[in-house]
């Protein structure tokens, strides 16, 4: 900013430039604000398509059944039908479903930080034999598809006598090689000289990790645990097939239980009930939102 | 197999499933020789002789309401026996269930599901025909012969009837009267179909576009296609069931005539039938073959006049309603009292008493020959005039034989209909194909007992 420019503030200067340089000219200006607009109006389109589905679910939620397939299709519906959610509660033991859930995903979670981390730390930061091939079997597990395994697995189970019990449906998730990749890979990027300088204070290799690492790389973990608790909350197939009795099942399968064989699906109920299935990782989602983007920005650049 | 499932994928996925159950079970327990039958691990007997049995079933939403009905009714009306019913999905997904239980031993009591018959081969059920005579037995012939006909395979009868429904044609009498058609008399030939159909598919705003369709089918479609090849006098499979049958002319032709409904006439879209009951009830489709058991649901959904009518047949032969549904399955159980337990729940879901209340709350058929003369049930019909093409269809409705590859038949049905529709084969060529790759599978079948 030269002299010559800050002695002509009232041609350089506007409300919509306040805070801005006053060494813009008027079309270096013009050029920015459309830059900028360009973005917005982007984003808001792309946001727009991604919220579409969830407002159709929730519009339909409130609508009678013969508002749902009208055409042209309403988007506010005409009168809001709030017993629709009433009727949904009421359709299957709902809190029961809830509750587990919450317990069978909480812990799933839980146990698939904990042992990826430990994975992790291992392939990350510990030189042992047959380090390099175990990986590789590790990541190679993410290709076998569920439906090969899923008769072997029910097989296990079903000795073991865990149908239609919690542990059936916790244990077999506990590990995950796709979070030991990613977690893994947010390890190596601790500089050594970090561990060296907690060694020499006396810091084991647990202590390290529990201590040092973890609370460095929480946004990785953060997205982690996401991951791990939506793909459990969404889960479906497997606790259909290990629970029998009702009071075991989980929302993915009480949800399944609007849908009809012959059509008479009563859409609007069953929205209202996927509703307030989906409101639980939405909340979760937004307490880890902040750490989920940054864990997904920065891994592996940490430096 | 599974008559009337909602997607291809759920179909191929639960098709691996069994291939891989199939393969453990043949490799694992039991070859069809050994003494020991496979037998349910469910079920109990407490110290009072009070019997406890398991029952899984795969009707959910309003379906699902009356079977827990007649559930609680069946604990309510005796103290013997205790039933504890499950819901366990669709129908994809209970066969999914139950044959990993096979695997595993531990399948429960009774089931209700669809394909049910074929489970015969498996050595784990107990043939319904086994109890229907004894003492505790039911006069088989209360109920129409083409439901005992729907659960035979390989000539025994091992399941017992319990929800079925037949293909009908649901047409908008709203649109019917715009087009100047008389909306009391729907098409009965494909040939009218198609008459009417050229004055039901319409471009309502004029932009090139044609918005209103006349004619489509929901996407079971290897269910109609059967219906129609059955119309045509074209067969299925042969008697001795070690191959399909539908490559014939007879066949192609009802193909051929489906294909000229989209290319030719133009009164149906390419490949729409998975939106097509959206469609109905958005009254953009005129004409839509569909289940009989969602006429009641469709009346609750639709803003305009609904009318069902009979499938339409080919002009001078009778109609063919082939029968879909589930059937109510009893798995062996080495205490005979626990097995008893099960007949005496399946009795009860059987009755009279029991089908009626099916039939009159649900869209299901009636399956007892003397439902049209039950006064409840006559009153019922006149609350619901559509359901009358039901019971009309009763009088075509026929049975497709249970062979060991329906299952495959009816996915290589969809595919011919599918390559068909989007140009990629002639119905000849398609057909051809399917035959091809249905006998390839019975022929791998492994030998089982007869």
């Amino acid at each position: 900013m030269t002299d010559l420019e800050t002695s002509h503030p009232v041609s350089t200067i506007s409300p919509s430039t306040a805070g801005k340089r006053a060494g813009f000219t008027h079309s270096r200006r013009v050029q920015k604000w459309t830059g900028g607009i360009f973005w917005y109006i982007s984003l808001i389109v792309i946001s727009a398509a991604v919220i579409l589905p969830f407002f159709w679910m929730l519009a339909t939620s409130l609508k009678n059944p013969q508002e749902v397939f009208t055409y042209p299709p309403t988007w506010i519906p005409k009168v809001f039908h709030f017993e629709n959610y009433i009727e949904a509660w009421h359709a299957a033991p709902f809190a029961r479903y809830f509750t587990n859930s919450f317990l069978v995903a909480g812990a799933v979670t839980f146990g698939q930080l904990v042992s990826c981390c430990l994975a992790a730390f291992a392939f990350a930061r510990m030189n042992f034999k047959g380090k390099g091939l175990m990986f590789t079997i590790f990541l190679s597990t993410t290709m076998i598809s569920t439906q090969v395994t899923l008769v072997p697995s029910y097989l296990i189970i079903e000795k073991l006598d865990w149908i239609d019990s919690y542990q059936g449906l916790i244990v077999p998730f506990i590990a995950n090689a796709f979070g030991v990749f990613m977690i893994r890979q947010a390890f190596m990027g601790i500089p050594d000289e970090l561990e060296d300088a907690a060694r020499i204070d006396g810091c084991g290799r647990l202590r390290f990790l529990v201590q040092i690492i973890l609370p460095l790389t929480k946004p990785v973990l953060a997205a982690q645990g996401l991951f791990a608790f939506m793909g459990n909350w969404n889960s479906y197939l497997w606790p259909l097939i290990v629970t029998n009795k009702q009071e075991m099942r989980t929302l993915q399968i009480g949800l399944r239980y609007f849908v009809s064989q012959e059509g008479s699906t009563e859409w609007g109920v069953y929205m209202a009930a996927a509703v307030v299935v989906t409101i639980p990782v939405i909340i979760i989602y937004f307490l880890v939102q902040k750490s989920f983007v940054e864990g997904m920005a920065t891994t592996g650049l940490k430096g | 197999m599974i008559r009337r499932i909602a997607s291809l994928h759920v179909v191929i996925n639960i098709f691996l499933i069994s291939i891989v159950a199939l393969g453990l079970f043949g490799c694992g327990g039991g070859t069809p020789e050994s003494e020991e039958p496979e037998t349910s691990g469910s079920g109990s007997v407490d110290a009072d002789g009070h019997v406890t049995i398991e029952f899984w079933y795969s009707l959910g939403g309003d379906s699902g309401k009356v079977v827990e009905e007649l559930v609680k009714r069946f604990n309510e009306s005796q103290s013997e026996i205790t039933v504890n019913g499950t819901y366990q999905g669709n129908y994809g997904a209970i066969m999914a269930k139950v044959w990993g239980a096979i695997s595993a031993g531990s399948t429960p009591n009774v089931a209700q599901l669809g394909a049910a018959p074929l489970l015969g081969e498996t050595g784990t059920i107990a043939a319904v025909s086994d109890y229907m005579g004894g003492e505790s037995g039911i006069d088989a012939s209360q109920i129409k012969d083409v439901f005992w006909q729907y659960n035979t395979a390989k000539g025994t009868i091992w399941t017992m009837p319990f929800n079925n429904s037949v293909p009908v044609m649901y047409y908008n009498k709203d649109l019917f009267a715009a087009a100047g058609l008389d909306p009391e008399k729907p098409p009965k030939t494909w040939d009218e179909v198609i008459e009417y159909g050229k004055q039901l598919t319409k471009d309502t705003d004029g932009n090139g576009e044609i918005d209103q369709w006349a004619f489509n089918t929901n996407d079971d479609t290897h269910w109609f296609l059967s219906a129609m090849f059955l119309e045509n006098n074209a067969k299925i499979v042969d008697e001795a069931e070690t191959e399909v049958l539908y490559n014939s002319p007879e066949a192609v032709e009802m193909l051929t005539l489906w294909s000229d409904m989209i290319t030719t006439h133009k009164i149906m879209p390419v490949n729409q039938h998975s939106e097509a009951r959206g469609d109905f009830l958005a009254g953009k489709l005129a004409m839509l073959v569909g289940s009989s058991s969602g006429i009641l649901s469709t009346e609750r959904d639709a803003t305009f006049k609904v009318g069902v009518a009979v499938i339409p047949t080919v002009a001078g032969k009778e109609p063919v309603a082939p029968v879909g549904g589930a059937s109510l399955v009893i798995f062996k159980h080495e205490q005979e009292v626990i097995q008893n337990a099960s007949w005496e729940f399946v009795k009860y879901m059987a009755s009279e008493e029991s089908a009626l209340y099916v039939a009159m709350n649900t869209g299901y058929l009636p399956i007892y020959n003397s439902a049209r003369e039950n006064p409840d049930f006559i009153k019922y019909m006149e609350e619901h005039p559509n359901l009358n093409a039901t019971v009309l269809s009763l009088d075509y409705a026929y049975s497709i034989p249970e062979f060991s590859a329906l299952g495959t038949s009816d996915t290589e049905l969809r595919k011919a209909v599918q390559t068909v529709e989007l140009g990629q084969a002639s119905p000849q060529d398609a057909l051809n194909a399917a035959k091809m790759a249905v006998d390839k599978f019975i022929k791998e079948q492994p030998q089982t007992q007869p």
